[in-house]
């Protein structure tokens, strides 16, 4: 009761705040909504989804805003991931369609280009997301619940909010906009404006079960992605193969720097380094990395994703109390999600290893391909093939990657062999099964 | 059967239709007569008794227990006090507690304690011993040896719950299903209530041939028929050696003096011995040898065919056969060498290997409970790193439950993880993690960073303990 009055009180006295706030910059609100307004993008991509054993087209709605004045368009990725067709409505209610030059899994980010030979179309300024404040007034545009051309008002909550905290593991390279202005489904790839008119981040995520908790991935860490996507059609990063944590999970120690190196994967390159857990990255090249807490950590992983692939590192490390200098080479980064091929005559899919799938399931070297759905009473369900089982070999031959399978899985289908022996791997298990295909029936 | 009989039935019965809409018709009834109602209830029912006890809940991410309380029938099966009820009573991680037997009704009701006996692996009941310094001669249940059929009309007893005191009841049903794999089963046609399971099966000439039960055990392959819904029945010769010569009262579920080979295997079926241009003459698969087991260190290899086991055939065309294959290996000598006959690459050959006693068992692995910070551990096994995906390599304890709102707790350590290093202290085994837990608790340091193994990684988590003065 005391709590719920006391709320109560809060709401008010926030409520009252607004609306000052409201009155005295009115202006400045219509002035900011004007700016970004034609740029506005209603983004509806028929986008590739591989359900159960199946690849499907679904049709899906989402937002995004035009950044350069000859169509380029910025939304999520889980927008408009893999589609073939994207239809876009501009802000002046014109249809035009778009094609997906790139996405980037890691931030969620995808950049479209409008199929127009227009070079004067309105774009929007990008801000500096480094200098936001809390509580400094923002908006979010886009289409709610399909809803296009909506706008909401409220204010910066959290200028870096680390979701890892609560499980979320998605966003490796960068804290969140956490705001209260009201974000929906729908609202995703749209625009978190200034007042100034400028944009500052990416509206992408809300805290289901929570009233105005939403979260926009801030402009500076996407215009660095959005260039890349632009120029290379993707994103590349590098990697080492280390996991890290901030430094309170070890010690509260004010006067303690780096960062704790907590896991190391195998077979990387920090592995060959002889880099273990427990030790501690003093600096990278000569930049200090110090992570004191779990906010502090996407700036040390973005340090070494940002390094060209191949490089050499310089790695200031602590252990115990010598400080050593290691030298470890970059790798490029492994995509967060595997490329997925849909495999009708046997009724399943199957999607190329990642390095995040080859550590789960401890494959020593990192071969085979991921089942990533079965159809219900297809042959290979029927075979007693599982989502999430590992092929490793067929008939006695080891799979080197997708491309590999999918080219022995078609001489199979191609010859009509009778039957094919798989050796699957299945937690720390690996078995047979056998999968065999019956002569098709005459119509 | 006379009028005044099926007028009596039926009104026995209507508290079971309300119990159950999809109860049995009269018409069953009709074949049955009332005597052997009587029969029952005089000679059968003093013999049926309620086991209160309580039973421990864990939570599946923090490992912590709740503890209910709940009840099931139990017969007692001998005039000592020997009481056999359903296996569910006794669940990998849910040891009944505080067990309560109640004997008698009304006035003469009398409450006993019990203790539980080793749970049979071949036949999914439990039997428990009634412990009192009195000498009383209980009433039991004499079963007898009797083949059922298809139809045969059977009756069965069933506990009401507490709003009816706990009073007995008479239900008919038949045999509807003769099930022949892996062993011989049978079905009855009708669904029964939860108070009916463990009671007995009396037939039309009024002799207890069985009781009522739910799922296999697990070596018959329990969990293929795990959840399955259907009620079975428990023919006698399946229980009657536990009844004349019952189980040890050594620990729960203690299978350490097994045979074990340590290899994961699969039915060799039409399918594999055509590709594999096998002979049909049976076999059972090898798919996965765990390192380091006696299989291992034989050279047995993925793709082996193992033909034939210390002179015993082995045939395993279905899911159900590799339970008689594990139950061969589990029963051979041990410590002696044993010939296993093979195929690899197409030919036949030999080894010899000598068995050793199956490793301990997750479930009964050392375990120690940390009250300073909330930690209950156990030593990491080798079945448990297999269920985890965790390399032969990995040392450590394995958490089992963390107390909500320990230090433990708060440091956000969680089920499965296993603790590698304590501040700088190794933890290799539970002896060790013992050790640490007093080391710390002597220095009292201000802050322990927990080296974790979590799955597939490595992490950190500090404890700040509360230490008390």
């Amino acid at each position: 009761m005391i709590r719920s009055a006391l709320s109560v009180v809060l709401t008010g006295a926030m409520c009252v705040g607004c609306a000052t706030t409201g009155i005295t910059s009115q202006h400045s609100v219509i002035a900011a909504k004007d700016k970004v307004a034609p740029s506005l993008i209603h983004v509806s991509p028929v986008k590739e989804v591989f359900q159960r054993g199946e690849r499907k087209e679904v049709s899906v709605t989402g937002s995004g805003f035009i950044i350069t004045s000859d169509g380029y368009v910025v939304t999520n990725e889980h927008v408009a991931g893999k589609s073939d067709y994207v239809r876009c409505v501009l802000f002046d209610k014109d249809e035009v369609e778009a094609e997906v030059v790139g996405t980037d899994p890691y931030t969620d980010i995808a950049v479209l280009k409008l199929r127009t030979d227009r070079t004067d179309l309105p774009f929007v300024k990008l801000g500096d997301s480094s200098k936001l404040e809390s509580g400094q007034s923002v908006m979010a545009m886009g289409s709610p619940h399909g809803l296009s051309r909506s706008v909401s008002l409220g204010i910066v909550s959290v200028t870096d909010r680390n979701m890892e905290a609560m499980g979320s593991k998605g966003a490796p390279y960068n804290n969140w906009i956490q705001t209260d202005a009201a974000i929906n489904p729908g609202n995703s790839g749209g625009p978190l404006v200034n007042l100034k008119g400028e944009v500052i981040g990416i509206n992408t995520r809300k805290l289901s079960g929570a009233d105005n908790v939403g979260f926009a991935i801030p402009i500076d860490i996407a215009r660095q992605v959005i260039e890349e996507i632009i120029a290379n059609g993707h994103v590349t990063r590098s990697d080492v193969g280390i996991t890290f944590q901030e430094m309170t999970r070890i010690t509260e120690d004010p006067t303690r720097k780096g960062v704790v190196i907590a896991s190391v994967d195998p077979l990387s390159s920090a592995q060959k380094a002889l880099i273990q857990p427990g030790d501690i990255l003093l600096s990278l090249n000569g930049v200090a990395t110090n992570a004191r807490f779990i906010e502090d950590l996407p700036r040390i992983r973005k340090l070494i994703a940002d390094a060209p692939v191949g490089e050499i590192l310089n790695l200031e490390i602590q252990r115990n109390d010598k400080v050593v200098k290691i030298p470890v080479k970059t790798n490029e980064k492994s995509q967060r999600k595997g490329e997925q091929k849909e495999l009708n005559e046997w009724g399943f899919t199957v999607s190329a290893l990642t390095a995040d799938v080859i550590r789960r399931a401890q494959l020593e070297n990192g071969k085979g391909v991921f089942i990533s759905g079965v159809k219900a009473g297809e042959l290979a369900a029927q075979s007693k093939l599982q989502t999430r089982d590992i092929i490793l070999t067929i008939d006695g031959e080891t799979i080197e990657d997708l491309d590999d399978f999918n080219e022995k899985y078609r001489k199979r289908i191609d010859s009509k062999q009778e039957l094919t022996l798989l050796t699957i791997k299945r937690g720390a298990l690996k078995i047979f099964r056998i999968v065999k295909q019956e002569e098709a029936d005459e119509a | 059967m006379s009028f005044k009989n099926i007028v009596k039935c039926i009104s026995l019965f209507s508290i079971a239709m309300v119990l159950c809409l999809a109860g049995p018709t009269t018409a069953i009834a009709d074949t049955i007569g009332k005597n052997i109602y009587q029969t029952i209830d005089k000679q059968f029912i003093p013999a049926l008794c309620r086991i209160n006890y309580a039973t421990e809940i864990t939570n599946a991410s923090s490992g912590e227990t709740n503890r209910r309380s709940t009840y099931t029938m139990g017969i007692m099966v001998s005039n000592d006090g020997l009481i056999m009820a359903h296996g569910h009573m006794q669940l990998e991680n849910r040891t009944p507690k505080k067990i309560k037997v109640t004997v008698g009704a009304g006035d003469d009701e009398k409450e006993y304690g019990a203790i539980m006996l080793k749970k049979p692996d071949d036949i999914n009941v439990v039997f428990l011993k009634i412990q009192t310094e009195e000498k009383v001669n209980f009433p039991y249940i004499s079963f007898k040896n009797s083949p059922f059929d298809l139809g045969d009309p059977i009756l069965t007893v069933g506990l009401l719950n507490q709003n009816f005191d706990y009073g007995k009841i008479i239900r008919a049903y038949r045999i509807g299903s003769v099930i022949t794999e892996p062993r011989v089963t049978y079905a009855v046609d009708n669904a029964v209530n939860f108070g009916f399971i463990g009671g007995p099966v009396v037939n039309a000439n009024g002799h207890a041939i069985g009781v009522i039960g739910y799922d296999l055990s697990d070596s018959e392959g329990g969990d293929i028929y795990t959840r399955s819904g259907y009620p079975l029945v428990y023919q006698t010769s399946l229980f009657k050696k536990y009844i004349d010569n019952p189980p040890s009262e050594e620990e729960l579920n203690s299978n350490e003096n097994d045979a074990y080979l340590g290899v994961f295997s699969q039915p060799l079926t039409e399918e594999y011995a055509e590709y594999w241009k096998l002979p049909n003459e049976g076999g059972i698969i090898v798919s996965t040898v765990i390192p380091g087991s006696p299989a291992y260190k034989a050279g047995f290899k993925m793709g082996d065919i193992i033909r034939n086991f210390n002179g015993t055939p082995v045939t395993a065309q279905q899911d159900q056969d590799v339970v008689s294959f594990t139950k061969l290996v589990r029963e051979s000598t041990l410590n002696e060498p044993l010939s296993v006959l093979f195929y690899r690459d197409g030919k036949q050959q030999e080894i010899k290997l000598t068995l050793t006693t199956r490793p301990t068992a997750g479930r009964n692995a050392a375990e120690y409970e940390d009250t300073v910070f909330g930690i209950t551990a156990r030593d990491l096994t080798t079945d448990v790193k297999i269920a985890l995906n965790l390399s032969d390599d990995v040392q450590g304890v394995i958490i089992t439950r963390v107390k909500s709102g320990s230090d433990a707790s708060l440091a956000r350590l969680r089920r499965n993880f296993v603790i590698q290093r304590m501040g700088n202290i190794s933890v290799n085994n539970i002896e060790e993690f013992k050790k640490a837990i007093e080391t710390l608790s002597k220095d009292k340091p201000q802050e322990i960073p927990i080296f974790c193994r979590v799955g597939p990684n490595t992490a950190f988590f500090r404890i700040q303990p509360r230490w008390k003065n």
